[in-house]
């Protein structure tokens, strides 16, 4: 089996008992993004000189941590001090962060080689990466289909085994819904479980950065390294951190899961709904009680999230103004002139579809019929969730309505935003959800099963997704790509 | 909640300026959007103010007000596009009548 194979545990176990060197594990790596880039496509930029050289450092180490020489492609609008941070945007074309992320800290102080930054959909916001300034990020999977998004590059570059591991974001599904699409393992944190300080801003009410891995023990592991204290990040809870690769294996135990009826009347692909229905028949054998409950909020949360989204992009996004820091066109008369060139020239498309939505939406004589009703609509997705909580331990649903679409297909903004419809609701109420591999489609495209839980419980949604996966026995989740090669 | 939007008044509110080219696509689409998120206005629901964080199981967790060290000057200014010594360069901001 190729170094590219393997466990982040397996790289960190061989590395620190000296018996592979992180720096062959890198290069191994970077031959592989050699290999595949010009057909992927993930990233936005490979750090290949710096990532050897972190490498060596690591090798030189005498205690390593527990993350050493392990590669981790980073999401391009989380900043690593000294590299570019693009956002996918024309805007921070040529930014190069100033600091680093807490998150990137703390992957740091455990010995993690940052290879690359991944492309997305412009500031995260898209369900496809095809919004990214750049290029598009093509699916592993079937080249002629979209990586999902907005986290697409990092979710095929775990794919394409061009990193062993990728960190997103997740806004409304921008973590769980691209690795549902490229066969990986993702997860949105409980809000407040992992710092965002240096996670470029889209709707900071939502936005939480989460893990994009082949397995659910790698999942676990890194969970448990970036979550925690910080003190730059007022929203961030002050909660014990559990050991989440060491409680995912203990018994599961009996245990009650919920579907959401509103939820199954969905239009859902046909695929997507038999091998759902096969996999929550499965949990049965698991342990599980799967009972069905109301959640009439259900229909609402879409177009609730895209109100609140929006407007709060629309005020985030305020900053790009050209003064202080990314592009300033260079043909204006004044300031008023500077700022709507830059700004007009920098964002693209989508950006601007959803900062004029939500500036409508927060505008004199509007804000009450939008923004406030999105928001009290909100609180009644939290109660809903809390009602179900009450008695069951888990929700389940399919992470998307089908599987990775052809690139190209969805030219209607609304078409794409329903593609979000069974992950915003998490955002909304702040839980936790993960996405984890459960099948194959007829045409021979990863499906994913979405778990979501109770706040701060992401140990028991990594108990149950650790179990899903052993059962599934999804083989190919570790390497597709050698994997369809060896075949 | 038959509110149709104003694209010239939300543009320069947002700073944003369209072609009449791109205003023929995007006015339309927004007003498809705004319409589908006005589906919310069949919710009957409770008129009490729901704040940003109103979906926390939390209180947002504050540090002691203490002074640390910043971003030094040549870091802050690194990624100014226009730079003049220590600060950075912006046209006039109050114009001359």
């Amino acid at each position: 089996m190729s170094v590219t194979s393997f466990r982040l545990s397996e790289i960190q176990s061989l590395v620190a008992k000296k018996e592979l060197k992180a720096e062959e594990v890198i290069r191994a790596y970077l031959e592989r993004i050699e290999k595949q880039e010009p057909a992927v496509a993930a990233f936005i930029s490979v750090e290949g000189e710096k990532a050897l050289e972190r490498a060596r450092a690591v090798d030189r180490k005498r205690e390593k941590g527990s993350l050493a020489g392990v590669p981790v492609a980073v999401k391009d609008n989380i900043l690593i001090q000294g590299m570019r941070a693009t956002c996918g945007s024309r805007i921070l074309e040529n930014f190069i962060a100033p600091y680093s992320a807490t998150v990137i800290e703390k992957l740091a102080a455990e010995d993690a080689v940052f290879i690359g930054k991944t492309n997305l959909d412009e500031f995260g916001m898209g369900s496809s990466t095809e919004s990214s300034a750049f290029f598009v990020t093509r699916n592993p999977w079937d080249l002629s289909r979209v990586p999902g998004g907005s986290s697409g590059g990092s979710a095929a570059a775990v794919a394409a085994g061009e990193a062993a591991a990728a960190l997103g974001s997740d806004t409304g599904g921008s973590v769980r819904q691209p690795a549902a699409f490229c066969g990986v393992v993702g997860l949105k944190p409980t809000y407040g479980r992992v710092s965002r300080y240096g996670l470029v801003a889209y709707a900071s009410s939502l936005d939480q950065i989460g893990p994009l891995t082949r397995t659910v023990e790698d999942c676990a592991l890194l969970t448990k390294i970036i979550s925690g204290p910080d003190g730059r990040d007022s929203t961030l809870a002050d909660r014990p951190v559990p050991d989440f690769p060491k409680v995912m294996k203990e018994t599961l135990g009996p245990f009650k899961a919920a579907h959401l009826k509103e939820a199954l009347i969905e239009k859902i692909d046909p695929d997507v709904k038999d091998i759902y229905w096969k996999t929550v028949d499965g949990l049965r054998d698991l342990g599980g009680e799967l009972i069905e409950i109301d959640f009439p909020s259900w229909e609402y949360a879409l177009p609730c999230y895209y109100i609140i989204a929006a407007s709060e992009a629309s005020s985030n996004l305020a900053r790009y103004d050209g003064v202080r820091y990314g592009f300033r066109d260079s043909d204006y008369g004044n300031l008023r002139e500077m700022y709507i060139n830059t700004r007009t020239r920098g964002f693209g498309e989508e950006v601007k579809r959803r900062i004029l939505l939500g500036t409508f939406a927060l505008s004199s004589g509007y804000y009450d019929a939008y923004y406030l009703k999105a928001a009290r609509t909100r609180q009644m997705v939290s109660l809903e969730f809390e009602r179900a909580f009450a008695n069951v331990d888990y929700v389940v649903t399919p992470t998307a309505p089908e599987p990775a679409f052809p690139l190209g297909a969805k030219t209607d903004p609304l078409t794409m935003y329903l593609s979000d419809i069974f992950t915003v609701s998490a955002n909304l109420a702040g839980l936790p959800g993960i996405s984890v591999p459960c099948g194959l489609s007829r045409e021979g495209l990863p499906i994913g099963l979405q778990i979501i839980g109770k706040h701060f419980q992401e140990d028991r949604l990594f108990q149950l997704a650790f179990l899903v996966e052993k059962k599934v026995e999804f083989k190919n989740n570790r390497n597709i790509i050698n994997w369809k090669e060896e075949k | 909640m038959k509110s149709s939007i104003d694209i010239d008044h939300v543009c320069a509110l947002a700073h944003l300026r369209l072609t009449e080219k791109e205003k023929e696509v995007l006015a339309p689409q927004l007003a498809e959007i705004v319409e589908w998120v006005g589906r919310l206005e069949e919710l009957r629901l409770p008129m009490s103010s729901q704040g940003p964080d109103s979906h926390l199981p939390f209180s947002l967790v504050f540090r002691p007000d203490e002074a640390r060290p910043s971003q030094p000057l040549e870091t802050a200014l690194a990624n100014a596009p226009e730079k003049a010594g220590p600060f950075i360069k912006v046209p006039k901001v109050i114009e001359e009548k």
